[in-house]
């Protein structure tokens, strides 16, 4: 693997001559929130973030994204796939928890069976650049719970991890070695390899808060009935919050807009907390309130993702955490699980 | 086609049947706009498709066609929501013969032919929950297929007499020795001849043996609960009993997450399933 040093203040500058080849994703302030934006000319990406408010899954799965575009004619309906706009892109900087959703949510919209060509072809022409965590940033993060760790190429092409005065670059994939050129051409020397493998460990050690995320899977198997769901919602005010800012949330609704004779199909982000989520048309709704809309989220997560992909829908961000604003914890729902 | 899974094939309305007294289910054949688009649609009995109105949205449906007819593919509509209206249903059943919209699929699993083979087959039957019914019993009927099923008897209620589906189709089988077939309505009308009774009444009345038989169970919440003891008694086991699950859908390719019934997606993994897999599910629908 071709590994190099780089200054720690020639990041942004590397970001930003990028963003003249390319369409660049990165950190940016955005009043109180960092969020990833397409680096605009001129513009300053803020890597000494900790994390974005938003998981980025947005690059690859836009809040808002048109399936179909059509035109009412004298012929009938006349429409067309929107056109392919997935543009060579590369999105720098990204914490590697989120890099590890990538990984869980390629599973789904990649499957042998049906593809999801939308999600696809941006992950096709997206390089991801993973900055590490060398000193986890929150209180709430749990990565190393759920398969994760601060410092990991897991999800990402090329992989920074700051050492003191300098970053190495790691070249995970070879999509990632196309944009060595970016990267000068100081090769990593051993010590800084050691360095990083000091860093490594002293950063999964930082990880303090921990759930047993693998231990509560037999639970689920047998527990949809127990009496602990209704102990979850009772104070949730069904806002979606958690699932929006999720990396690996991924539900979706699919609807049509028209104005005078064009039209669109769109997908939108959707929530299993909105009771209209699994509501029919007859009135039925098998999910009948917020009690059974948690046990879904949670099992979605923690036992349905794992029965049919092997994985946990969790990557321990802790956004869900940090932004619930009736303070509805995961950790401590997984925790309470684990003592059924 | 293209290869992408979200974008519907354009068919065309061919014709629609008006099935019942108060006009709210029709029957509308599609014809492919597209050659290759036949081609490719190919379905098995229980199977679903998404039909896509642009401008409306999309509503999953099962086929109530069988593979066996050519050139068309067919689905019986209900006109749905009573207070708020389906706008995919309601602007389906607005529109008249020579109209286009579009299908996406065939979605699904499918009655599990391979299984129901030199078996005899039930199948039971109420009200709406027909049309993948009747697909399955035009498959078995049709002569390249009969002598692939042993006895097959169809026991298919209705409310009332004008609310039986393809009525032309069942006095039909009433002529054919190769089928049985048992109608019922809960109330007759002053034409009305024939049988009168539940569902699960004329079950036990007619009392299938279970003996290398499968039973193949449709109809409303009501009707599944009070037949399925009937099966019980008779001694069918759960392995035997097949039904077809519903749910709100989307993308019906097992990605917007909205139709798990715990690890299972209906649209992928269902909709059919036997009492043995439901009762492996969670109760989330």
């Amino acid at each position: 693997m071709e590994k190099r040093l780089i200054k720690k203040d020639a990041l942004a500058g590397i970001a930003k001559k990028m963003a003249g080849d390319f369409l660049v994703w990165a950190p940016v302030k955005k009043e109180d929130n960092i969020l990833f934006e397409p680096l605009q000319k001129d513009a300053e990406p803020f890597f000494a973030y900790l994390n974005s408010k938003n998981a980025p899954k947005n690059v690859f799965f836009p809040h808002t994204e048109t399936l179909i575009k059509y035109t009412r004619t004298e012929k009938g309906m006349v429409f067309s796939e929107d056109e392919n706009k997935a543009k060579d892109a590369v999105l720098f900087g990204v914490r590697s928890c989120d890099a590890h959703s990538f990984a869980l949510l390629d599973m789904l919209f990649d499957q042998e069976k049906y593809k999801d060509g939308y999600y696809i072809a941006k992950r096709q022409k997206t390089t991801v650049i993973s900055l590490a965590c060398v000193k986890p940033p929150y209180a709430s993060c749990f990565c190393t719970s759920v398969d994760g760790e601060p410092v990991s190429s897991e999800g990402a092409d090329i992989l920074l991890t700051d050492i003191g005065s300098d970053y190495l670059v790691e070249f995970v994939t070879p999509k990632g070695e196309k944009l060595t050129k970016y990267f000068g051409d100081t090769k990593a020397d051993a010590a800084s390899e050691t360095r990083k493998t000091e860093i490594v460990a002293k950063a999964k050690d930082a990880i303090k808060s921990k759930i047993p995320a693998h231990e509560v899977k037999p639970i689920l198997d047998k527990n949809f009935d127990n009496p602990f769901w209704a102990t979850i919602h009772g104070k949730c005010l069904a806002c979606g919050t958690c699932t929006y800012l999720c990396p690996t949330c991924h539900c979706f609704d699919i609807s049509d807009e028209v104005k005078g004779s064009d039209g669109v199909r769109l997908r939108s982000w959707d929530s299993c907390m909105f009771p209209m989520f699994t509501k029919e048309t007859s009135g039925h709704n098998p999910r009948t309130s917020q009690k059974e809309r948690w046990r879904q989220r949670t099992m979605h997560k923690f036992k349905y993702y794992v029965d049919n992909f092997n994985a946990i829908a969790c990557v321990g961000c802790g956004r869900c955490v940090m932004s619930c604003p009736v303070n509805i914890d995961i950790r401590k729902i997984v925790e309470d699980i684990s003592k059924l | 086609m293209s290869n992408n899974p979200y974008i519907p094939m354009p068919v065309q309305i061919a014709k629609i049947i008006d099935e019942v007294d108060t006009h709210d289910i029709k029957t509308f054949r599609f014809a492919f706009l597209n050659k290759e688009d036949e081609k490719n649609f190919k379905y098995m009995p229980g199977q679903f498709a998404e039909l896509s109105i642009y401008g409306k949205g999309e509503s999953p449906i099962g086929i109530a066609s069988s593979p066996t007819q050519q050139g068309f593919v067919e689905f019986t509509v209900q006109r749905a929501g009573t207070v708020v209206p389906g706008l995919v249903t309601s602007a389906l059943h607005d529109m008249s013969e020579g109209g286009e919209i579009g299908i996406r699929g065939p979605m699904g699993n499918s009655w599990p032919i391979e299984f129901l083979e030199k078996k005899n087959i039930v199948v039971v039957g109420g009200g709406f929950a027909f049309t993948t019914l009747r697909s399955l019993i035009n498959y078995m009927l049709h002569k390249d297929n009969r002598s692939r099923f042993g006895e097959i008897t169809v026991i298919y209620g209705a409310r009332t007499p004008g609310l039986l589906l393809y009525k032309d189709e069942l006095a039909a089988w009433e002529t054919r020795d190769d089928i049985k077939s048992v109608i019922t309505v809960d109330k007759g009308d002053d034409n009305w001849k024939g049988r009168q009774g539940f569902v699960p009444a004329v079950c036990k009345e007619v009392a299938p043996s279970p003996k290398n038989t499968v039973a193949v169970i449709c109809g409303p919440p009501i009707m599944i609960k009070f037949t399925l003891p009937v099966f019980f008694d008779l001694g069918f086991s759960k392995e035997n009993i097949l039904t077809s699950l519903e749910m709100r859908m989307k993308c019906g390719i097992g990605k917007c997450g909205r139709c798990n019934v715990g690890s299972k997606y209906v649209c992928n993994d269902g909709p059919v399933f036997s009492l043995a897999e439901l009762e492996e599910l969670p109760r989330d629908f």
